[in-house]
Parts: structure tokens; sequence; C-alpha cells
């Protein structure tokens, strides 16, 4: 089986962040009660997907779950004025939060730094073509963030009315032939909708496909665009190869 | 050493000296490294004054002069490099170093601003696994393996390198950006809102280099 490895992929506090961004939540309020289910979807997602890293996911899925159950759970009155009140059970995840903002503005920072550094040219090895592989960075996957990605591929799956299968058929759909799918059907026409290329096709189609056009903007073949809506993102080959040339290099 | 004198090697001036091995280094280099190998040339050793003196002189007669360069000093050492308005030019030239992956910037803030700092201290910030950042990160030299931990399983100890210092073009670890504190990052709303937004939105310019 094929597995797509995503070295640039963002972790479950990443997730979490980015609801809070998405539904512009206060931090120190969490409505974990809703987050967790939420969290719980993108994470049967990402099985589903095979992507690797899930079980950083499902740790956090099973902290949330437990919040959940904690903050369901009638409260005991305080019985005496001394007892100390009910620690809020989000507590220590709203600290894990804000901890991980602070590196994540500090790698910020320095990277405005790397950046005004960048525009000073040396001569050199370190500075010369040479070195350049070495410090390069893994292609970046899109200019669009993986978890807003999983939410258009979401989106798309819910869209997609499938008439209930009575046979059952199993569907074999490889990587490989969904990535030669894909390149044929730029080939066409050089920029097209996620939901396009999968319309109509079933739910391992549609997977299949994703993890195809992931491995793809990985290797630098397409870009990918978010629709504003979050719903659908578009997927433009980035220059004109043709099919044969690109597997002569794979 | 005596046996150069013989062979008549003069002394050139200290500027010059500095100036060419400044010129021909693809490192930073340090003044003791220079003035050891001005020692090694002409028999005499330069107090590091004398050198850092020198140092200065170029630079304020490259900018009086209007010239391109400056002697920089990155990660303890001084380098070569020219001004930052030439480099639109430059980079039709030469591409820039490859800017570092969201992941290998925030693994390698953890570790510069806590380091020494174990895989599992990193990993409990980050919430991942980081082996693959680490492995990539010591693969480009930007941090090293500095000791081992005194807790439960000796765990390896991480810190940043000499490289990292000149990839950000810091002199120390004391040029450090300062690290936002809570407070600051999240006590004014708007701050909040557009912090957040800053955060994960990849910025379309940042493309510009890659495109």
């Amino acid at each position: 089986m094929y597995r797509v490895r995503l070295p640039v992929f963002e972790g479950p506090l990443d997730l979490l962040l980015y609801f809070i961004r998405r539904d512009e939540l206060d931090i120190y309020d969490i409505p974990v009660a809703r987050i967790a289910d939420e969290f719980l979807a993108y994470v049967r997602l990402m099985e589903e997907l095979d992507l690797d890293g899930v079980g950083d996911f499902l740790y956090l899925a099973a902290v949330l779950l437990h919040i959940k159950a904690q903050m369901l759970l009638p409260r005991p009155p305080a019985e005496t004025a001394e007892e100390a009140p009910a620690e809020d059970p989000r507590q220590e995840l709203v600290a894990r939060l804000l901890n991980y903002l602070r590196y994540k503005e500090a790698a910020g920072r320095l990277d405005a730094c790397a950046e005004a550094r960048r525009r000073l040219y040396t001569r050199g090895a370190a500075a010369g073509a040479g070195n350049e592989e070495a410090i390069a960075a893994p292609p970046p996957l899109a200019p669009v963030s993986m978890l807003e990605l999983l939410g258009a591929l979401r989106k798309v799956l819910e869209r997609r009315v499938h008439p209930p299968d009575h046979t059952v058929r199993r569907e074999i759909y490889s990587v490989e032939a969904q990535m030669r799918y894909v390149q044929t059907q730029l080939q066409q026409q050089k920029r097209r909708s996620f939901a396009a290329l999968v319309a109509g096709q079933s739910r391992g189609f549609v997977i299949a496909t994703f993890l195809a056009v992931l491995e793809l903007a990985r290797q630098g073949q397409v870009w990918l665009h978010l629709q504003e809506s979050g719903d659908d993102f578009l997927v433009e080959l980035t220059e004109a190869l043709s099919v044969e040339e690109t597997y002569a290099a794979a | 050493m005596p046996q150069h004198k013989e062979k008549g090697e003069v002394a050139i001036p200290l500027m010059q000296g500095i100036e060419a091995l400044l010129f021909v280094a693809d490192v930073p280099l340090s003044v003791e490294e220079m003035a050891t190998l001005w020692e090694r040339a002409y028999g005499t050793r330069p107090s590091s004054e004398e050198v850092k003196a020198a140092i200065e002189a170029l630079n304020r007669v490259y900018e009086e002069t209007g010239r391109v360069f400056r002697i920089q000093r990155w990660g303890g050492g001084y380098r070569l490099a020219t001004v930052a308005p030439v480099s639109p030019l430059l980079q039709h030239y030469k591409q820039p170093e490859a800017k570092l992956s969201q992941t290998l910037l925030e693994t390698l803030a953890i570790i510069a601003y806590r380091q020494p700092i174990t895989k599992p201290e990193i990993d409990h910030i980050r919430g991942v696994n980081s082996d693959y950042a680490l492995r990539r990160l010591q693969e480009l030299e930007l941090i090293t393996v500095t000791g081992r931990s005194d807790t439960v399983g000796r765990p390896l100890l991480y810190g940043t390198t000499q490289r990292f210092l000149e990839y950000f073009g810091l002199n120390s670890l004391n040029d450090l950006p300062e690290l936002p504190e809570l407070k600051q990052l999240l006590e004014n709303p708007e701050i909040r809102q557009e912090h957040l937004r800053l955060l994960y939105s990849f910025e379309p310019e940042n493309q510009e280099s890659t495109a």
C-alpha cells in the first residue's frame, strides 16, 4: 500500500488552534464538547487516509473526550468555605496551547531574522549553489494548510449524494493510478477544482484521489489553492510536464 | 615564523590582510583565527584589539566610499557580506538559501529558547513526535546533541550550533529575539485575532522565493 508521508503536517495542537481561529473562540473558554466531536471527525478522516502521525491526534482526542466527560458531570457543591473551587478541567490544555503559541510566535520572529540574513550575500559554499540542497526544506505542501485541505475534503465527501450500495463490491484504487488520472485531467485543463475531479465518484475514489493530489503537490507538480469558502480547492498544474516525462523523472 | 621573513616576505598592512582573509573565507572567522593565520605568515601576532580595529576601519571605508560590502559579526566570527539593498539584483544571479519549513522552524525555536532540551520535552510542547524534525535539523547542522539528561532513561539533550547563529544572522544566543510572553500575546483581543490569523495563513509572499 502506498503511504503518503507528510513531514510538513501540522499537529493536533494546530488543529485545535485552527478551530479556535476559524470560529473566533475565546481560548480561555473553549466549547470542548463541540470541539471534541469535530476533532474526532478529523481524526477519523485522517485514519481513513492512513496519514502518518495520526497517533498524536488520537492522544489529544482522548484528552478532549476526557475533559468533555468531566464537564458534563454535575459538580458537587462546595461543602466548606475553605475548599478550593474545582479546577476547570480545560486549564491544563489551555496552558499547553498558550505555551505552544509562544513558540510558534518565536518561530515567526526567528524566520524574520533568517529573512533579513538571506538578503546579505556571502561568498563561498555556505550561500552558494552547492549548499542549497543541504539547507533546502522539504518542498512546501501547498500555499494552503493541510488542515484546511482536510476540511475541504470533508465538505466534498459530505456533499456527495451517494446511493446506498446494495451490491457489496470492493473498490480498489491506488494512489499511483489516481496520480495518473489527475495528471491526465490536468493535461486537458490546467486548473481543476477537486470537487470536479471526483464528481459522482465513490468514497474510495475520492480519498485515493485526495492522496494522489497531496503527493503531486509534495512533488511540486501541482499547486493547491483553497477556495474562499473552504469547501473545495483548486488543483493547478505547475508546469507543462507530460505524463511520460513525469514518470521518467519519478 | 622567522624563516618566512628570511624568505623576504614583507608584512602587508593588517587591514589588507583581514580584508583578504574575509574575502576568501566561506565561514565566519574569529579574531583568534585571523590573528593565528597572520602570525603564521608574518611571525608576529596582532592583538585582538588590533584585529577588531582593522575590521572597524574596513567597515568605515566601505561605508564612506559607497561600497556594497560590510563585515558582519555572526556566530562569534566575522564574515564579509553584501548589503541588503543589492539583494534584489543578486537574487537573479544566485538563489538565496531555501527557507525552513514551519515544522523545522517551530522545533528549532523550541530548542533555541529551551536548550539544552530533550526530545520528550520538545514533543510535549509541540504535541507531535519530533523525530523527523530533529533528524533534519541535525542534517542541516542547525542543532547538535550536547549531552544527556540526568532524568530517567538519560535522554539526549539538544542545542543549537554556530551554523544556527550564522543562518539567522545572530552573533550569540543573547541576540535571539525575545521569547514572547503569554500576556503579550493574548491580553489584547485585537492582537490575538490578528496573531492567530497570521499564524495560520501561509503568507503568499513567502512563496516568492520558491515560485
